[in-house]
């Protein structure tokens, strides 16, 4: 991949999109009907599943129940299927284990798990399609599984990768990009506060470009918030048509 | 949720309903629930197929790889299988809880399907003794509402009928030595004969009858089951009883000779419906989990 | 012996796009005036009042809450719940009844055999798998609500107690319309109890002389075959009133069942079988308000 030009002097990206532009979003709330929330997400092609069960007693021992707020148990995994080369275990590998941790940081940031003493809320999400940001696309589908289960949050949390090329951020790497060796970083934001529920990067870059990155990082997450927003806006109106007395 | 509790007055109001061939939900001893199946569904796999049986969910994707032929048969390919029970499913299966299950499962489906009578594997083969095709079957538990054997057959019918192989060159250079070259064309590509794949159909032991496509609450009350494999022809190929409970010989009969009348009927309407919606071609709306 | 399989359909989009104003979404400010007051589903950032979940506001007086689509059992004092015990403790019950934790039932808070002021012995106590044991339901009313949120039921009604021979259909609390009474004998040949929790309990009507036993005795004689035919037909139409998200109550249930005898008991649950009777259940509804 290193010859490969990452973005083009015309401004164009190896996917024909321009720098800060974002790759097409499409979810459905309620897939699933015996979980107590679920989503699917697609950002370009990537794609992912997420399923809350609860809150609900704690399961196993009852000695890791908090007394003054619910405990958020995330488990990330990838269908054996999803990436080019075949997985050999859908999750228990350090890099699922990693991502479970951030999910569940970022959630305790955003839901109110302080009305729930004493119980659980479970987040799974599944990549059934992995093509770059799978922990951007995991938090989006996360987000509308809570809010389809009815679980209070404080705000959406969105999430987005930046990478930076040519003295340009770039918006939602696609995998291309994410592995042509561009430094990336990956942010949930709780768009209406301008919170940062998570803020990650591994590579190496010039401290005066950081604040830039960042910014564009959020406006990418403002930009996928407004998608989530119609999602569940349609939701609501297409369920409750009927349900009105 | 792979287990349900059932109250002793509930098993008996739905032991007495089998014995007077109305089941909880309306259906007869060999109904099956409704069934949406859609091929093609995850585009980096050779080929997939999504099946929903009532609130069961199963999505298969199946991967092409170039592997070594097992030397007891060297001009054959063969499958492998895994299932993943993801905790998506159920909760139980959270961390390392759907393993048990998920080898279970992927045991006996490799049980029923690796073999020449349910797939050509010879045509699978590339160079004898050298490479072959390997398909990795890999089918990913979605949600559980009993039945996942017949579910899961379903769904590899399907997956194996959309799976793409691309076509090979293999060119030899001067000193001997082979090259593999793959077909860069997408429509140049190879595809299985699905004829012969079985299905399997589960009859759960109930009481003195037995039904087909046991809901969870159904499966609680019953005793045991026997799982067969079944051809278009109605030729069983693989027999199996499953569950802790025991069947004597003359139930594994009966079982058996409805087993095999159900499993014949599967066929052909899920052939038809391969064939239909193949026959859309690229004017078929995808509708995967949007729907 | 029938299959019946079919390639998946896209849903057709929502009727009416109407903006509506009374639905919210996390993080929608429902009002910035401090004169009123915050109930569930809502939070206060900056003064202002906030969303929390995807719902419809609902005001009551100064107190304002959200009601999301789909959500645990959030019960209240005087609910009627159908529950399933799941543990046996020591002087209680656990019960599962699709609220965040599992609710509790005292063994002093039951009517045992042998009338109103028995007391309760130590015998009880080590009896008290013979009540009720794991796996069991029973109807039961909300008596208080913990402090950590957990429900607290009692028996001690001749209407509540274990239940015996019937089907049980698991649906979201959201859908069960609060009325004067959850138990309902209809004239279709069987009994319903809609418990708040969203646990619908279907059972063949029963006769007058039953129900002596403290509520602890269950018939087990085998139900008619034209009593079980009822009951999954009012299961099937249940499912189907809820996939479609109507509101569950007697009469929306009945006006189902009627619209749904013209079709098999095992066809209710097909898409396009669904979608007409609840069309038909709508049109009746409508009818019968005005």
């Amino acid at each position: 991949m290193a010859g490969l030009e990452l973005l083009s002097d015309q401004g164009y990206r190896l996917d024909g999109r321009k720098a800060a532009e974002l790759r097409k979003v499409q979810a459905r709330m309620g897939v699933f009907a015996q979980a107590d929330g679920s989503a699917y997400l697609e950002q370009g092609n990537t794609k992912a599943l997420a399923v809350v069960y609860g809150p609900h007693e704690m399961r196993g021992s009852r000695s890791r129940a908090l007394h003054d707020r619910a405990v958020i148990n995330c488990q990330y995994s990838m269908a054996t299927f999803s990436t080019a080369e075949r997985k050999r275990r859908p999750h228990g590998d350090r890099k699922s284990t990693e991502m479970s941790l951030h999910l569940k940081q970022t959630f305790e940031a955003a839901v109110m798990t302080q009305l729930f003493p004493r119980s659980q809320i479970d987040i799974y999400v599944k990549i059934l399609q992995s093509d770059g940001g799978n922990y951007s696309v995991c938090v989006n589908a996360a987000t509308l599984a809570v809010i389809n289960a009815g679980i209070p949050m404080r705000d959406y949390v969105c999430a987005c990768t930046v990478g930076f090329v040519d003295e340009t951020p770039l918006a939602d790497l696609c995998y291309a990009e994410e592995s042509g060796g561009v430094s990336s970083l990956a942010l949930a934001l709780l768009p209406r506060g301008g919170q940062i529920a998570l803020l990650q990067m591994d590579a190496r870059l010039h401290q005066d470009h950081l604040e830039s990155l960042i910014e564009a990082a959020m406006t990418a997450c403002k930009g996928v918030s407004k998608v989530l927003d119609e999602v569940v806006r349609q939701h609501l109106q297409e369920a409750s048509v009927l349900t009105r007395e | 949720m792979a287990t349900v509790q059932v109250s002793e007055a509930e098993k008996v109001y739905i032991l007495h309903g089998i014995r007077d061939d109305l089941r909880v939900d309306g259906r007869g001893c060999e109904d099956y629930r409704h069934m949406e199946i859609e091929t093609d569904v995850v585009s980096n796999t050779d080929g997939s197929a999504k099946v929903t049986l009532g609130h069961t969910a199963v999505l298969v994707g199946i991967k092409a790889e170039i592997g070594k032929p097992r030397p007891m048969v060297p001009n054959e390919g063969y499958l492998e299988f895994f299932v993943d029970c993801s905790a998506n499913a159920t909760p139980e299966f959270e961390g390392r809880g759907g393993e048990e299950l998920g080898t279970e499962l992927s045991n006996t489906l490799y049980r029923v399907f690796n073999n020449k009578h349910s797939l050509d594997l010879r045509s699978l083969c590339i160079s004898p003794g050298e490479h072959c095709w390997v398909l990795y079957v890999d089918v990913l538990l979605l949600q559980c509402d009993g039945n996942l054997y017949d579910a899961m057959s379903v769904a590899i019918k399907a997956a194996l009928f959309n799976t793409k192989i691309p076509r090979v060159n293999i060119s030899s250079d001067d000193e001997g030595g082979k090259e593999i070259e793959l077909s860069d064309d997408p429509f140049d590509c190879m595809r299985l004969d699905v004829e012969n794949v079985p299905c399997i159909v589960t009859l759960c032991k109930v009481g003195h009858r037995h039904v087909v496509d046991a809901t969870l609450q159904e499966k609680a009350c019953s005793v045991a089951s026997l799982l067969i494999s079944v051809t278009h022809k109605g030729a069983v190929t693989c027999a199996r009883k499953v569950g802790g409970g025991s069947l004597d010989p003359e139930s594994v009969f009966e079982m058996t000779e409805a087993g095999k009348r159900v499993g014949k009927a599967l066929h052909a309407p899920l052939m038809a419906l391969l064939r239909q919606e193949e026959s859309l071609g690229m004017k078929r709306h995808k509708v995967g989990f949007l729907g | 012996m029938a299959v019946d399989m079919r390639l998946p359909t896209v849903k057709s989009p929502p009727v009416s796009v109407l903006d509506r104003k009374d639905l919210v979404v996390p993080g929608d400010v429902i009002t910035s005036d401090t004169g009123f007051m915050r109930g569930h589903g809502t939070y206060v950032d900056e003064d202002k009042l906030t969303a929390s979940v995807a719902g419809k506001v609902q005001r009551v007086d100064k107190l304002i809450c959200v009601r999301p689509l789909k959500t645990r059992f959030n019960g209240e004092v005087g609910d009627v719940v159908v529950g399933r015990i799941t543990e046996v403790q020591q002087k209680r019950w656990k019960v599962e009844t699709n609220s965040r934790l599992d609710s509790v039932l005292l063994l002093s808070s039951v009517n045992l055999p042998g009338g109103e002021l028995r007391r309760r012995s130590a015998e009880d106590e080590l009896t008290m798998r013979e009540y009720l044991h794991e796996g069991d339901l029973i109807s039961a009313e909300v008596q208080s609500v913990f402090s950590d949120g957990a429900l607290s039921l009692h028996t001690r009604s001749l209407k509540y107690g274990k239940l015996g021979q019937g089907v049980l259909v698991q649906l979201s609390p959201s859908l069960i319309k609060r009325q004067k009474t959850h138990f309902h004998n209809l004239p279709c040949g069987a009994s319903i109890i809609l418990g708040n929790n969203g646990f619908v309990w279907l059972y063949p009507t029963p006769g007058q002389q039953e129900e002596e036993a403290g509520g602890f005795y269950t018939s087990l004689e085998p139900v008619s075959l034209s009593d079980r035919e009822v009951i999954s037909r009012l299961r099937n139409c249940l499912l189907a009133l809820a996939a479609h998200k109507m509101l569950l109550y007697d009469t929306s249930v009945l006006y189902c069942y009627e619209s749904s005898l013209q079709h098999q008991v095992k066809d209710v649950l097909k898409p396009e079988v669904m979608e007409e009777i609840v069309m038909l259940t709508q049109q009746k509804l409508l009818e019968q308000e005005s």
